[in-house]
């Protein structure tokens, strides 16, 4: 077990987690729990990995499931913006509708998968360079530009602060004259852009191909780890590393340990997010009207 | 009242019709549509099978009922059903074979509900860790506990499948006639009429219906806030546990992999279309427990992944969402915001 490939795992595996869990704290920050993101990521990874394989073309696919991230997005906004229907509510429904849909699409196309689908590249001049040689430019975006960027959105813009604003007390937006549901529409949409490319990541890199449910849990672990990072951006980055470098470890222990059951191994994942949910202190430092409609 | 039944009746037709737009979309015929549908209700012996599929819904749709009327998301019933029919299966095995198995086992699935709901209902209280997260955690948990148990401690003598010993033909639950329509049918019929009694007729319920509405008000009051939803949310996993152990003494007699196979989920579907009605979740169930027959007769016949149900399931619960939304409605009932159960995230209650 070297440190190298620790650390090119845990920045591998990490990837599509940091990118929902930056989208889910811009929801949040704007006062909205969407619970659908493993909706999201689910759709992203199946018509990323359609399209690519029948475009043969990867970025088409990237572009394929940031559109599939949009379609949730587009549903849980109309159910929670449009209609203020109970969020949880909406989302878990979306969540059983997106299992339903991409679970009867899969079975519709499942020959087409049978060849492989196209995967995303290394960068091919770092080829020699430890670590680098592994990544390719979806990693590059996450753990640098889409930390920055949010960043700089959400604290430091006139977007950002109404934005946290709707997300503490949304009559405050209303009275300011400006309409509050634009400002959690335009989170959500940025959600379903970060989400959509998490999902193709899924699907075109971290394990080519598409299995029904692949998304696994991490749209909920990364709703953990928003709470767990307190809603900053100091918080979920370092819950994003803690999570994945525990579980890169594992992945390896399971690799050279063979005599004891894989299933043991798999429950690591969510222990550790329960872990974190424990330890965190959880509720603190949350959006003030987080979870609630637009009054 | 009669706005309710409206709404769900015409949900419930909007998902068939949307699964039926589907199955002309990838070229099924109709007429093997509706011969599916015969494969739920058409004879003597497919009533009894749907109404069998049903009960483990409607056990897990109460579960859904009473922790979401306290205002506590329990989104756990998959790994509560886990769990309890792991205990279910070890406390029956353990004893000599006969009735008295059958009834322990069924208690020791509903405590065993209860412990693993406990688990995110202590968190919860003590730590304000949302239970949204922790329950459905814990569903990931109790599916990859289930993996190991099967592959190992419980596997089955000769070592070849992925699955457990069945239990003793003696400690099944008992069948009503030539169908495999078990007790468990009717003990999930009456604790739907219990637990209508018990929401609307009882103290305790009023209570723990105050505290889902608005928990401040409910505390100015003097209602034990923390009390009720871990009460609540106790109940809540011994039903789903119950489900659990109903569904292995009564149907499966073994465990195996993907023993839950996305119940727990549809249990929330089910809970939703009856608009969080103990009653109304009867029909709601039965209506679900057809359409999974129905959809795995479609599966058979013409090809299309029996998630078509889950796809059903998604929608009617997004149609009747939608038709009683807020914004939606004329007859708006509720009008304060703070009047609908709200996860406390934000708030350390």
């Amino acid at each position: 077990m070297n440190p190298a490939s620790i650390l090119a795992l845990t920045l591998m595996a990490g990837t599509p987690l940091l990118l929902a869990v930056t989208g889910e704290l811009m929801v949040q920050k704007g006062g909205m729990i969407n619970i659908a993101l493993e909706a999201m990521m689910l759709m992203s990874a199946f018509t990323a990995a359609l399209i690519a394989t029948t475009s043969n073309s990867v970025t088409l696919g990237f572009v394929a499931g940031v559109a599939g991230g949009a379609l949730i997005a587009l549903a849980f906004g109309f159910m929670v913006i449009t209609l203020g229907v109970d969020q949880i509510v909406s989302g878990t429904a979306l969540n059983l509708l997106t299992l339903g849909i991409t679970g009867v699409a899969y079975q519709q196309t499942r020959e087409r998968f049978e060849s492989g689908v196209p995967s995303v590249k290394p960068f091919a001049w770092a080829s020699g360079i430890p670590i680098v040689e592994r990544l390719d430019s979806t990693v590059l975006l996450a753990w640098v530009c889409v930390p920055c960027v949010a960043g700089f959105l959400l604290w430091r813009t006139r977007f950002g602060l109404r934005l946290r604003a709707c997300g503490e007390n949304s009559e405050t937006i209303e009275h300011a004259g400006l309409p509050a549901s634009n400002y959690r529409w335009s989170a959500l949409a940025i959600e379903a852009f970060l989400a959509g490319i998490a999902g193709a990541y899924l699907s075109l890199s971290l394990s080519p191909g598409f299995a029904e449910n692949m998304v696994a849990g991490r749209g909920f672990i990364a709703l953990a780890i928003v709470i767990f990072g307190r809603w900053t951006l100091r918080g979920v980055l370092a819950g994003v590393l803690l999570f994945s470098l525990g579980s890169s470890i594992q992945f390896l222990l399971q690799a050279n340990h063979h005599q004891i059951s894989f299933h043991l191994f798999l429950v690591l994942p969510y222990l550790l997010t329960l872990a974190i949910l424990v330890l965190s202190r959880a509720g603190t430092n949350a959006p003030a009207a987080l979870g609630k409609r637009i009054a | 009242m009669n706005r309710r039944i409206a709404l769900t009746v015409g949900a419930a037709v909007c998902s068939l019709l949307v699964i039926a737009a589907c199955g002309v979309l990838l070229g099924v015929h109709p007429a093997t549509m509706l011969a599916s549908c015969a494969g739920a209700f058409g004879s003597y012996y497919a009533v009894g099978e749907t109404l069998v599929k049903s009960c483990p819904l409607l056990l897990l749709a109460l579960a859904v009922i009473i922790a979401f009327r306290a205002g506590a998301w329990n989104i756990g019933g998959e790994g509560q059903l886990i769990v309890g029919a792991v205990a279910a299966l070890c406390v029956a095995q353990a004893l000599p074979e006969g009735p008295l198995a059958a009834i322990l086992g069924l208690m020791a699935g509903a405590a065993a509900g209860a412990i693993w709901a406990g688990i995110a209902a202590a968190l919860r209280v003590t730590r304000n860790a949302p239970e949204v997260l922790t329950t459905i955690l814990l569903n990931f948990v109790a599916e990859h506990f289930l993996g190991f148990l099967i592959n190992g401690p419980l596997q089955e003598g000769s070592g070849k499948y992925p699955e457990s010993e069945a239990v003793a033909p003696l400690s099944w639950l008992m069948t009503l006639s030539s169908t495999r329509l078990h007790v468990g049918v009717v003990l999930a019929v009456v604790l739907a009429g219990a637990m209508h009694y018990f929401l609307f007729y009882s103290a305790a319920g009023l209570r723990i219906r105050a505290v889902g509405l608005n928990p401040r008000a409910a505390r100015y009051v003097g209602i034990p806030v923390d009390r009720s939803i871990f009460g609540a949310m106790l109940a809540s996993g011994a039903l789903a546990g119950l489900a659990g152990s109903v569904e292995l003494l009564g149907v499966t007699h073994r465990l195996f992999e993907r023993f839950g196979g996305g119940l727990g989920y549809s249990g929330i579907a089910v809970a939703l279309l009856a608009f969080l009605q103990p009653l109304a979740a009867i029909p709601s169930a039965i209506f679900f427990a057809g359409l999974a027959r129905a959809a795995g007769e479609l599966q058979r016949t013409a090809g299309i992944s029996s998630a078509v149900a889950l796809l059903g399931q998604g929608v009617a619960v997004l149609v009747a969402l939608t038709l009683s939304a807020p914004r939606f409605s004329s007859l708006r009932v509720a009008k304060a915001p703070a009047s609908r159960p709200v996860p406390h995230l934000g708030e350390s209650s």
